[in-house]
């Protein structure tokens, strides 16, 4: 491309402008927004004039426009109110106009007339529960109310009972039938019994209704109450129960508190646990705990809680309650072979000769200790969930059958060959 | 045949004890016969007896007298059991598993040592010990015995049955 083109082609557009008849120029811009025109706007006619400039705000000028909006009652007119009103609310009347000042209405009253105002002015003749608070109608409870003495009750009982009796009666000189006569009825008996024993003043120097429908608290120190609410400590747990824990075990199971400690409880499972709500998971502990006494009483419990302490706790107290007794063989091995299944766990449990010790797996072994067997072979051949072995266990050992009732129901007579051999001192 | 038919005869007692019945019945043959009164003998069963179609009347069993045997009636005969409950133990059945070893196809036999081990309670290859309760029913050159009652006269036979509560 040449180097003349732009050169020729801008010579020959200025050439062509000059050529053309020259058009008005242009006064404003082409237009960019729709509004009207600076130019086309109205001006006010007036300049806006400050209140003070026209002489509004001067005190004769406010006392003037105050007397005439918000005038005083006219003695015409007072005289029309006292007829309508006593003397007192009358009192109240002209006290009210006195404390509102006229310039104070006129300076600082305004009526609102927005669509959020609030749909009356002032009306305090209304309770509007939204707006106003709940009015008290009645005393603040006493505080220093106490219960009535024996006294004081009979004395309100009398009280109660003479202000049912009809004033306007003169019952001097009459026969005992005509009083009761006037009494039934002017007296509803039943229905005064019945208030009298629901609705009971207890207390003395209440101040009668409470603005509260809840009845009102109890002073903290409460002659005659005082320190009766703590959880009663029995001395025969020798101080080792103040927290009130094993209250409810040793009412159920009729142990002392001693016993309780001396039982041998162990956690064998714990498991975090979910539950998944719309509001989350919430996570808990679950707890598997064993209770035995060493002398073949064995328990299992089993607890949930969000708090993992409470759980503890909880399934450990379970586990002392359910303590069953365990059958054992000269106290250190179980009678024959049992065998027990819970899910996929089958839990089989071989009893073994004096010293051979216990070969079980770890959970097993907390079990056998805690029941006091001695010797002793466990196999899981199949599952090893925690739960399903400590369960499955337990259900083996209680499923040992009497060799005694065996015998019984076949008619047999049964010896323990070993007492007989060893003459009964094989332990 | 006679052992097939003690085959059946064990699920069957197991069946209805399991079931809870009073009695019981299944075919009067030689081989059911001597097992049944084996059971009886140690106290697994109440009573034994032979009776047609229809079941003794339980009230009067001891004196209860069958039929006589003839070639007529012969074929209709079935032994009566009574099953026994365990009433200390919440009616549990005294006879609470019997399983058949020897089956028709594959008979089999156990020597007296091993049956010594095995009324121990120790295995004896491939037989488990006994547990608490159990037997174990072989027939022998001496009849049918109870697996105590071989030891005791040193003889061994062909296991028929393990009879456990």
């Amino acid at each position: 491309m040449s180097v003349a083109r732009p050169t020729r082609c801008l010579l020959s557009r200025r050439l062509a402008a000059a050529a053309k008849p020259a058009a008005p120029a242009s006064q404003c811009h082409a237009p960019f927004h729709s509004s009207a025109q600076l130019a086309g706007r109205r001006k006010p006619r007036f300049k806006s004039i400050r209140a003070e400039e026209i002489g509004l705000t001067t005190p004769e000028k406010i006392e003037e426009y105050g007397n005439k909006v918000f005038p005083r009652y006219t003695p015409e007119e007072l005289e029309v109110l006292r007829k309508r009103y006593t003397g007192k609310q009358m009192a109240a009347l002209e006290a009210g106009e006195a404390a509102i000042d006229p310039k104070d209405l006129t300076i600082q009253g305004r009526l609102r007339r927005d669509p959020y105002r609030i749909p009356y002015i002032d009306d305090f003749s209304k309770i509007y529960p939204i707006i106003d608070k709940r009015p008290k109608v009645h005393h603040p409870p006493n505080p220093f109310a106490r219960f009535m003495t024996e006294e004081e009750d009979v004395a309100d009982l009398t009280r109660r009972l003479e202000a049912l009796i009809p004033k306007d009666v003169n019952f001097e000189n009459l026969p005992q039938e005509e009083v009761e006569k006037i009494l039934d009825q002017r007296i509803d008996f039943p229905l005064e019994e019945a208030k009298y024993f629901l609705e009971p003043e207890t207390l003395a120097g209440a101040h009668g209704p409470s603005n509260s429908a809840v009845a009102p608290a109890l002073g903290k120190k409460l002659a005659g109450v005082e320190g009766m609410y703590k959880p009663p400590i029995d001395p025969a747990d020798e101080g080792k129960d103040d927290q009130g824990i094993y209250q409810d075990l040793k009412r159920r199971t009729g142990l002392s508190v001693r016993d309780i400690l001396d039982i041998n409880s162990k956690i064998l499972v714990t498991r975090v646990v979910h539950n998944q709500t719309r509001l989350g998971k919430i996570r808990s502990t679950w707890i598997l705990a064993i209770a035995g006494n060493g002398d073949g009483r064995l328990g299992i419990g089993e607890a949930k809680s969000v708090e993992m302490a409470v759980a503890r706790q909880k399934a450990k107290l379970l586990a002392i309650q359910n303590m069953q007794p365990i059958r054992r063989y000269e106290d250190r091995t179980i009678y024959g072979n049992v065998k027990a299944k819970v899910g996929a766990t089958i839990v089989q449990i071989e009893a073994r000769p004096p010293g051979f010790g216990l070969r079980a797996s770890h959970r097993l072994f907390e079990i056998f200790r805690s029941v006091g067997i001695r010797d002793i072979a466990a196999k899981m051949p199949r599952g090893r969930n925690p739960m399903n072995s400590v369960k499955a266990c337990v259900q083996a050992l209680q499923s040992q059958r009497d060799p005694e009732e065996l015998a019984a129901g076949m008619g047999r007579k049964f010896v323990d060959l070993r007492k007989v051999y060893y003459g009964g001192n094989v332990h | 045949m006679g052992i097939a038919n003690v085959v059946n005869m064990c699920s069957h007692l197991q069946n209805a004890s399991r079931a809870h019945l009073g009695m019981t019945s299944f075919p009067h043959t030689k081989y059911n016969l001597s097992l049944a009164i084996t059971l009886h003998r140690r106290g697994w069963l109440s009573f034994v007896t032979r009776g047609g179609t229809k079941p003794p009347d339980p009230a009067t069993i001891s004196t209860f007298e069958p039929e006589p045997l003839t070639t007529a009636n012969v074929s209709r005969q079935r032994l009566w059991v009574g099953l026994k409950y365990n009433a200390a133990a919440g009616g549990k059945p005294v006879l609470g598993a019997i399983t058949p070893i020897t089956t028709p196809k594959r008979p089999i036999t156990v020597k007296l040592k091993d049956l010594e081990r095995l009324a121990r309670g120790l295995d004896s290859h491939p037989h488990r010990g006994l547990n608490l309760g159990e037997s174990i029913i072989l027939t022998t050159s001496l009849g049918t015995l109870d697996i105590r009652e071989a030891i005791e006269r040193k003889v061994g036979g062909l296991l028929l049955c393990r009879v456990g509560p």
